[in-house]
């Protein structure tokens, strides 16, 4: 499929810790449209997020090769692979996602900052992104003065720093009520119908059932992808 | 965002462990640089000394130890063992003067004075001395005193007072001109009467000469060394031997403050490394938002050479406020001749200030090399995990 952003093949990862070898990934091939909403689903320590990490340049799997945009992104060195993260993908984590000595405006500029651009276009281009997760009003607010779903939003804010293509997300709502979630899906879908290639890895069967695509991750293999 | 930025936003997040790290550094340079100048002014000052003695050749007895080479400079009480007709043997030598000094101390009013043994006369004319009041010696021999300028003003003393040595009294009969060195603080007496006061005999402590033709030194120091049986001493080696030990003493001194500086520099690489522990998580998401390892790098190598630009800066105003305060009491320093706005001082003491900041600089860079290493080699998913 030519329109793949995200292709994966045989991927392997497996962890030592001591003597203990953990398979995490055995042989995962998926393709993940480019504009879709896919939404990676299983139960907790089947290997969802080490998919992720892997799908983000975050870590190197053991086997297997990940095309990300065409490019091979096992290959490249850590610096391009750190440029690939700034510019290409925006990620947002469950917990403790931003820099808790900056404010919402200075972590969305941080993220920009490692794309290159000048200190000028990084608080435009903040303040735009903060008005546009409703957050106008927050700029100067600290992580600590701000509410975990407010949190979130400063979070996916940053992910859209550089107008990424894709945005991946481990469980954005799985530490929030349930008001929070709502605001925190509501701007997920939105920034979806726009374009963006969302991949969220969740528990939420709420989710799960929005999502265009589902990728059921079970014992490190995929075993159902509707 | 820039980098700067960032350094700063994050090394002063925990104030109390900022503060008390920056304290630990700028200890450690303030000490480095009260010494430092301490030992360059102790120099400056012996250097001076040495100058005000006006001599080209010091006559010893053999055998002498360098702390009594210091003594001739600084006026100490010295051993009499030099008979004064070794004095006048060398007198006797053509192209020289010679002056014999007696160096013994008294005390007055519970202080310790230097009294000196001269043979007036010659010593005037070697020394150029000026009268401030009353009247030089009129002979040899007359049971009198001339004081320094400085002894003057401490006690208060003027022509006609009275000043008992030795359970004997002694009326002054002269104050000196101000001259700015060690003969302001001593009280001069005509050496006859000094050797009879003390019991020493017709012993002398050492001899200072002054030749015509200093390009004939090496000549007149063999001269001397046949004609009596004495150690020679030029006054470029009697400086030499002395400032080695003055650079000795404060070399020490120099160690020590350095292994303040050190001390403070495993402070710094103590919290950093807590900081890079501390912040594992937030390394995760700058990695994650595209920070390469280079960056992550600098982010903690900048912030422990942070710790040194300002322990630098603070520890070098500490320094120099301690040195002004001690000034008084270990003579004069090369701070405080900064202040007065010397220019040969000043430029002296802008490279003691410079290197002192670049040093601290160093070290702490150098103490943020490990911590920063840790924290830039951590994998992204490392960092991202951990909770």
């Amino acid at each position: 499929m030519n329109d793949a952003i995200i292709r994966t093949e045989n991927l392997h990862k497996t962890y030592t810790t001591g003597k203990i070898t953990t398979h995490a990934l055995r042989g995962v091939s998926l393709e993940i449209p480019r504009s879709s909403f896919t939404a990676i689903v299983g139960r907790s320590g089947h290997g969802k997020s080490t998919l992720m990490h892997l799908i983000g340049g975050l870590d190197r799997p053991t086997g297997g090769t990940i095309f990300l945009a065409g490019e091979e992104i096992n290959r490249l060195s850590n610096s391009r692979l750190a440029a690939l993260r700034a510019r290409k993908i925006g990620f947002v984590f469950q917990f403790f996602n931003l820099l808790s000595s900056l404010t919402a405006e200075e972590n969305v500029a941080t993220a920009m900052m490692f794309a290159g651009a000048p200190e000028k276009r990084q608080s435009e281009r903040a303040r735009e992104l903060l008005s546009l997760v409703g957050l106008l009003d927050k700029l100067k607010a600290k992580p600590s003065e701000l509410s975990g779903g407010q949190q979130q939003r400063v979070a996916i804010a940053r992910a859209l720093a550089n107008d990424p293509e894709i945005l991946l997300m481990d469980e954005p709502t799985g530490n929030l009520d349930s008001e929070s979630e709502a605001e925190v899906l509501d701007t997920v879908f939105r920034l979806h119908r726009e374009g963006k290639t969302v991949v969220i890895v969740t528990h939420n069967n709420e989710i799960a059932r929005r999502a265009e695509r589902i990728i059921k991750v079970k014992d490190g293999r995929i075993t159902g992808n509707e | 965002m820039n980098i700067p930025k960032l350094v700063v936003k994050n090394i002063t997040r925990r104030k109390g462990r900022f503060v008390f790290t920056l304290l630990g550094i700028t200890v450690g340079i303030a000490s480095f640089v009260t010494l430092l100048s301490l030992g360059g002014g102790l120099k400056k000052e012996i250097r001076k000394q040495a100058s005000e003695l006006g001599a080209n050749l010091v006559v010893t007895p053999k055998g002498w130890c360098a702390y009594e080479q210091v003594s001739v400079l600084t006026g100490e009480q010295l051993p009499e063992a030099i008979p004064f007709e070794t004095v006048l043997k060398i007198a006797a030598i053509k192209g020289l003067t010679a002056v014999p000094y007696l160096t013994e101390r008294t005390a007055y009013k519970n202080n310790p004075v230097s009294v000196i043994g001269i043979l007036p006369e010659e010593m005037k004319r070697f020394k150029n001395w000026e009268m401030e009041q009353g009247k030089y010696f009129s002979a040899q021999d007359e049971r009198a005193l001339v004081i320094g300028s400085g002894i003057a003003g401490q006690f208060k003393l003027k022509p006609g007072d009275e000043l008992t040595i030795r359970g004997e009294k002694f009326p002054v009969s002269g104050v000196l001109k101000e001259t700015g060195g060690k003969d302001d603080i001593a009280v001069y007496l005509p050496l006859s009467v000094a050797q009879k006061l003390y019991g020493v005999g017709e012993m002398v402590s050492f001899i200072a000469i002054k030749v015509d033709d200093i390009a004939k030194i090496d000549a007149y120091i063999l001269q001397i060394q046949e004609t009596a049986n004495v150690a020679v001493v030029s006054d470029k080696q009697l400086l030499r031997s002395v400032l080695s030990i003055v650079g000795t003493v404060s070399m020490t001194l120099q160690l020590i403050a350095a292994v303040a500086v050190l001390a403070a520099a495993f402070g710094i690489i103590n919290t950093m490394m807590t900081a890079v522990s501390e912040r594992k998580r937030e390394i995760g998401i700058l990695q994650a938002i595209g920070a390469p390892q280079g960056t992550i790098f600098s982010l903690f190598f900048l912030e422990s050479g942070f710790y040194g630009l300002l322990g630098g800066v603070f520890g070098v105003v500490g320094g120099l406020f301690f040195s002004l305060f001690a000034s008084p009491y270990i003579s004069q320093n090369e701070f405080t001749t900064l202040i007065k706005g010397s220019d040969l001082a000043g430029a002296l003491d802008a490279r003691i200030v410079l290197g002192s900041i670049i040093f601290s600089v160093v070290v702490s860079l150098v103490s943020g090399v490990y911590p920063a290493w840790k924290a830039a080699r951590m994998t992204p998913v490392e960092a991202i995990s951990y909770e």
